[in-house]
């Protein structure tokens, strides 16, 4: 289990490219063993002593280009494991460590992106970090007494009532709103904190949406698991159920056909693309132009009628399955209608890029600052409108190794947008350039070929983690599979739990309340994908 | 009476109730009790220029006090009943409940401690819409039924086929 | 806003007709299962029954018992068992009765 250096034993092939650096940025540190295990070649499993956890997590938050991609605990038998999982552009590290007893370093000091998920661990496992600072409530309500279920044990004391601390000066009150909201949203709290019209603070409750999804998994088989995974944020069906089977793929040491998985990638395109015209339609509603609205979705619901005659199902449910896909794309229907959908959604963006008066309302709202958004750990369009430039679809380590015969991304490079100003326009200009990309690489996926065709799964078990670019960012999905080849712990990660930590901050300061909506449009997140 | 026909002569009374007095114009609250998001997406819809509910005299209100009918989506989250109960209650008499989607119907979410499973446990439910989701077709053709302006087709279906043709139901 | 008033104008009315007129787009949408009572025997049934990742398909006796209702028109069934499985094309399911969605198929393959 110790060793004073970080040789990589000679069965493990050599990781390539940058992963290489992140691995060797451990060097020199004692308590570390790197997993044999895991197929996955974009992703590395290095086990290390609870005493080692501070200074690795030290050097990899220091490295630039790397981030804190997820933290969660599993709790196997007696031991609390806490598995970190880093990134960058090259693949995924991810450190285990067993904790004994009731705490483990203060991870979110170094690197903040770790707070959210330290209080849900917390909640859930009961463990903290040492340092004692505050914790809040997450996914389980307020009348969560000692005996409610949790993943692992209780914690020792009652969670905290306080949100993030504020100053609340001169005459700012507290302004309680929500779960039930506007029509047709999801339910969703916020407390807004406010001296009239500015947002001073603002911070959400996610819990009266919390359905205990990872718990419910324990014991499936992945094939009934996908179906629930699917549903955790229906509006990225496909992102959340790749991820799901991927992990479940890398575990079991297999890779899907190559033409199913070009066509995963044509769903998560056209997936990407209905998203990116329903915030387009969102924004339009939030800045009160009407007319914009209105044209927006009809292209929403031209598109929505793409995946239904292509797919079968306007929200491209049931087309992922475990080992492939459970569908091929009808081809003739995809290329005669695409193009007339698409290009309404391009006519409406064309005519609101000309509209100041819709311009006006974007700009300047909702600023996240870049290095707040690197701080926190935040992904996909929020993350690029700041000029953070990544993407999970760039990893093409698929599980087979070198060749990435999984990842249907190679040979077909994804164009990654970015903009600059981390303003409600600048995700605006990310999401309209990303439409034009899903657009060009549909196109190119068809013509390598899009097949049905599912490998089988063998029998056995083993751990993996799996990882899709969602139109709202990067999904993570981590399951352990025991030798029966049933989930013991299933790790659900969409990009909406990372990006919701970055809403208060861009609601803040310069912004009054008329502005939520619209920032909330241009982050359009899900509570789902929080609460699942 | 069996169960079964107490409960189609409620059906009946409900019916003839809302039609009565909702024919002409409703106004409908949603209400999120636990969804994956999707069957929000299919209401907001409603209101898009391809299906236009206004046309046959739905309206969508944010205030309960002004509906006549919720639309509840999810398979109600335990943590969620005291703000369901709320909403519901908010609402004058006579009002409509009409549960949508798989989830909301019992389907999905068998009862755990997190969920309830299914609307109808918290809420008392007049209308049920499968579907998952229910596209806005299939939310018209409910509401449309929900205020007795199309007799529900359901009753009649067998949902079994000939042994030889491909296709159709019975 | 000249602009999008003439926009509006030349796209023209999209409006559908339903519930007055049928909607084309109708057939593309995913519907619940109709299953051949004459395919059924007791094991494609139990395996129909098998594959449903929902709560919507279950064998009671010589019967199978399918709640519409709870049915999310995976599709799974009809993969499972092709020959006794095919799409109803029935997406107008409202009800104003919950035991209405419940429905009872008779199974009668391999009866002579």
């Amino acid at each position: 289990m110790t060793s004073t250096h970080l040789p990589l034993p000679p069965s493990l092939p050599q990781p390539a490219g940058v992963r290489e650096r992140l691995v060797r940025q451990l060097t020199g540190l004692g308590g570390l063993e790197v997993r044999g295990g895991g197929a996955t070649e974009g992703a590395v499993t290095i086990r290390m002593l609870a005493e080692t956890l501070e200074e690795a997590t030290h050097a990899l938050a220091g490295t630039p280009g790397t981030r804190l991609a997820d933290m969660f605990a599993d709790n196997d038998g007696d031991a609390t494991t806490l598995r970190l999982v880093w990134a960058d552009e090259s693949g995924y590290l991810l450190t285990e460590t067993e904790i004994e007893g009731d705490d483990y370093p203060p991870l979110s000091d170094i690197a903040p992106a770790a707070f959210v998920e330290e209080c849900e661990i917390y909640e859930q496992f009961g463990i903290r970090p040492a340092t004692g600072k505050p914790l809040n409530r997450l996914m389980l309500p307020p009348h969560a007494g000692p005996d409610f279920p949790r993943l692992g044990h209780r914690p020792a004391q009652p969670l905290d009532e306080a949100h993030a601390p504020h100053t609340v000066g001169g005459q700012a009150f507290e302004f309680p709103f929500g779960p039930v909201r506007q029509v047709g949203v999801e339910s969703l709290y916020y407390g807004l904190v406010t001296s009239g019209e500015e947002v001073v603070d603002l911070y959400l409750f996610t819990w009266h949406k919390h359905r205990g999804v990872e718990r419910r998994l324990r014991g499936a088989k992945p094939r009934d698991a996908i179906f629930l995974a699917e549903r955790v944020e229906g509006l990225s069906a496909v992102a959340v159920g790749w991820a799901f089977a991927a992990a479940a793929e890398a575990a079991l040491g297999i890779a899907p056909p190559p033409e199913a998985a070009r066509t995963r990638a044509v769903a998560l395109e056209l997936e990407r693309l209905y998203n990116h015209a329903a915030a387009t339609a969102a924004l339009c509603q939030a800045t009160g132009l009407t007319v914009g609205q209105s044209a927006a979705e009809i292209a929403l619901e031209r598109l929505l009628r793409v995946n239904a005659a292509a797919f079968g199902h306007r929200y491209l449910f049931g087309i992922v399955d475990t080992g492939g896909v459970g569908r091929a794309p009808d081809i003739g229907v995809l290329r005669r209608e695409l193009p007339g959908a698409y290009g309404e959604l391009r006519r409406v963006a064309d005519a609101l890029l000309t509209t100041n008066s819709f311009i006006d309302r974007l700009e300047a709202t909702g600023i996240l600052a870049a290095e707040q958004a690197r701080r926190l750990g935040l992904v996909g369009p929020v993350a690029r409108a700041d000029g953070l430039a990544l993407d999970a679809r760039l990893n093409t380590h698929g599980p087979q190794g070198e060749s990435a015969a999984g990842s249907p991304y190679t040979g077909h490079p994804v164009k990654i947008v970015t903009a600059d100003g981390g303003d409600v326009f600048a995700r605006f200009q990310v999401m309209l350039g990303e439409t034009e990309e899903s657009v060009r690489l549909i196109d190119e996926l068809l013509d390598a070929g899009t097949a049905a065709g599912c490998t089988p799964l063998p029998p056995g078990g083993g751990h993996g983690l799996g990882w899709t670019e969602s139109s709202r960012g990067e999904v993570l999905v981590w399951v352990a599979l025991d030798e029966d080849g049933r989930i013991t712990r299933a790790r659900l990660r969409p990009g909406s739990v990372r990006n919701w930590r970055g809403f208060d901050d861009a609601c803040r300061s310069q912004n009054v309340f008329t502005d939520i909506p619209i920032i909330e449009a241009s982050f359009w997140l899900t509570v789902a994908g929080m609460a699942r | 009476m069996t169960p079964e026909q107490d409960e189609a002569e409620a059906a009946r009374q409900v019916r003839e109730r809302i039609a009565g007095q909702f024919g002409r114009s409703l106004h409908i609250r949603t209400l999120d009790t636990g969804s994956c998001a999707v069957c929000e997406q299919e209401i907001r819809l409603l209101t898009a220029p391809h299906y236009d509910l206004q046309r046959l005299g739905f309206f969508f209100t944010p205030a309960p006090r002004h509906a006549d009918l919720l639309l509840v989506t999810g398979p109600m989250v335990r943590a969620f009943d005291v703000a369901a109960r709320k909403t519901y209650e908010a609402m004058p008499g006579p009002k409509v409940v009409v549960a949508t989607g798989a989830c909301a119907l019992g389907g999905v979410y068998r009862p755990d401690a997190f969920v309830h499973g299914e609307v109808s446990a918290v809420l008392p439910v007049d209308v049920w819409i499968p579907g998952c989701p229910p596209s806005p077709l299939a939310l018209l053709q409910g509401l449309s039924v929900a205020v007795g302006r199309l007799t529900e087709k359901i009753t009649g279906l067998t949902f079994t086929a000939d042994n030889a043709s491909s296709g159709g139901a019975g | 806003m000249p602009l999008w008033f003439a926009r509006g104008l030349r796209r023209g009315v999209v409006t559908t007709r339903y519930p007055a007129r049928p909607d084309s787009s109708s057939v593309f949408l995913p519907t619940p299962p109709a299953f051949r009572p004459g395919q059924l025997t007791r094991e494609t049934a139990d395996r129909i029954v098998a594959a449903c990742p929902n709560t919507a398909l279950r064998r009671q006796g010589d019967e199978l018992v399918f709640d519409v209702g709870a049915c999310t028109t995976c599709g799974r069934c009809a993969a499972a068992a092709p020959h006794a499985v095919t799409s109803s094309g029935e997406f107008e399911l409202a009800s104003t009765s919950r035991s209405a969605l419940v429905k009872t198929i008779p199974i009668r393959g391999g009866l002579r």
